[in-house]
């Protein structure tokens, strides 16, 4: 039971947009990491974070990241 | 509500705001925050290096754009020191952007934050 | 042979029925006393997809009524082998942050603020080009000092108000953007609807104010034990 005023609960949205995003800030930003690899890709394109030992520069900008992880979603 | 097994927490989180649009605008930003693509090939190495320096760069000057203002604060300069030093920072910014954008990097790509010292200073 | 890993947990005998990435059952692993569920995952990276990330979500969250899980992040990718060695050679740090969690769950605050506060900061006459760039550069320096000292009182301000109704907090400050604050709270069950009333009281005392309030969430923001890769250049 809510216990808010005026708010829009996820119920009365067919779009959960919202939910989506609150639901990928959780598993994509914290979390438990095993040091080492996480490997992820978006689309066709590779990404690697190689725990703490990246000195190196990134072929693609986070622009890139972005723009096609919003074709996604 | 007591959690029991009669009494499970729901099956979804519950998210509420009486601002969605707003909140889906500002949450696309925050979900971008993965790290990009490493490779070892030489042209690369050579940005990555440019970055490395540039941001260093770009941090030194923040500082002493700081520490600048904050002399001109305590009116211990004159007027004239004050247009010679803002003049000289002036150049350093416009000749840092001349070199970021010829590397193609971006305020962003630096991703600077001054962190604790930006405060003390 | 590569697994994908959703959680570990202390007190869990089976697997649960939700389907993992790509639709694959979930098995569990033991390791002495902490079990883990995985899944098998024929793949070299994992695809950020919607899917994947709802099922992700949602295999962890299954077992959220018998235990409090520490999540792995989204796209954790492992042989058993290095699943063992970790959880060997990382066991009393995952034994501390598992009693740590225990009897929780995690519950989300996000703030917009509207007004990013510059505006009032009084003007000194500049003489030249260097004086009036510096002028410039002392409001948006001033600018910036006094949102991240409103950034700073948000935080206060929620610590306060939640005093006494939380475990743990993990804080995110963003003094020059919209979303200047996320918090993620640490919250016994029991807990869960003192801190809603609590926090539906706060919303009401800062109209000017925009919040977002989620959960309850397996903790996710209080599980990791490693260092994070700093993506800033800065000094701390």
């Amino acid at each position: 039971m809510s216990t808010f005023d005026q708010v829009i609960t996820t119920d009365e949205w067919e779009n959960t947009d919202i939910s989506l995003l609150e639901t990928l800030d959780h598993v994509l930003n914290r979390g438990l990491v095993i040091a080492g690899e996480i490997t992820i890709s978006v689309a066709d394109i590779d990404l690697i974070f190689i725990g703490l030992n990246v000195l190196l520069s990134s072929v693609e900008t986070a622009q890139e990241v972005l723009r096609k992880r919003h074709e996604i979603l | 509500m007591v959690f029991s097994p009669e009494n499970p927490l729901s099956a979804e989180p519950d998210i509420e705001t009486s601002h969605v649009e707003e909140f889906v605008e500002q949450l696309r930003c925050v979900t971008d925050t993965l790290p990009a693509r490493i490779n070892i090939d030489a042209q690369s190495v050579e940005q990555g290096l440019a970055k490395l320096v540039l941001t260093l760069i770009e941090f030194i000057r923040r500082l002493l754009e700081k520490q600048a203002v904050r002399r001109m604060e305590g009116g211990d300069l004159s007027p004239e020191q004050i247009e010679e030093l803002g003049l000289a920072l002036m150049k350093l910014e416009a000749k840092l952007n001349e070199l970021k954008s010829q590397f193609g990097l971006t305020d962003e790509d630096l991703n600077l934050d001054l962190g604790p010292i930006g405060r003390l200073i | 042979m590569k697994l994908y890993a959703y959680c570990l947990a202390e007190g869990l005998d089976t697997p649960p029925n939700t389907p993992g990435i790509s639709g694959a059952p979930i098995k569990l692993i033991q390791v002495e006393d902490i079990s883990i569920l995985v899944s098998d995952a024929e793949m070299d990276l994992v695809p950020v997809t919607p899917e994947n990330a709802l099922a992700h979500a949602a295999v962890v969250r299954s077992i959220l009524d018998q235990t409090t899980p520490l999540p792995f992040r989204f796209g954790t990718l492992v042989t058993a082998e290095q699943l063992q060695n970790y959880i060997a050679a990382q066991k009393p740090a995952l034994k501390s942050k598992l009693a740590h969690v225990r009897g929780c769950v995690e519950m989300n605050v996000k703030i917009i603020q509207q007004s990013t506060g510059s505006e009032d900061i009084d003007e000194v006459i500049p003489r030249g080009p260097g004086t009036a760039f510096l002028v410039e550069k002392r409001r948006e320096i001033l600018g910036d000092e006094r949102r991240a000292s409103d950034a700073a009182e948000l935080s206060t301000f929620l610590h306060q108000s939640l005093a006494g109704l939380i475990k743990d907090e993990q804080i995110i400050l963003r003094p020059a953007e919209r979303l200047v604050l996320a918090a993620a709270y640490l919250v016994e069950r029991l807990t869960i609807q003192a801190y809603r009333e609590k926090i539906a009281k706060t919303i009401g005392d800062r109209p000017e104010l925009h919040f977002l309030v989620s959960g309850p969430w397996p903790p996710y923001s209080f599980a990791n034990i490693e260092l994070e890769f700093k993506t800033h250049f800065g000094v701390t």
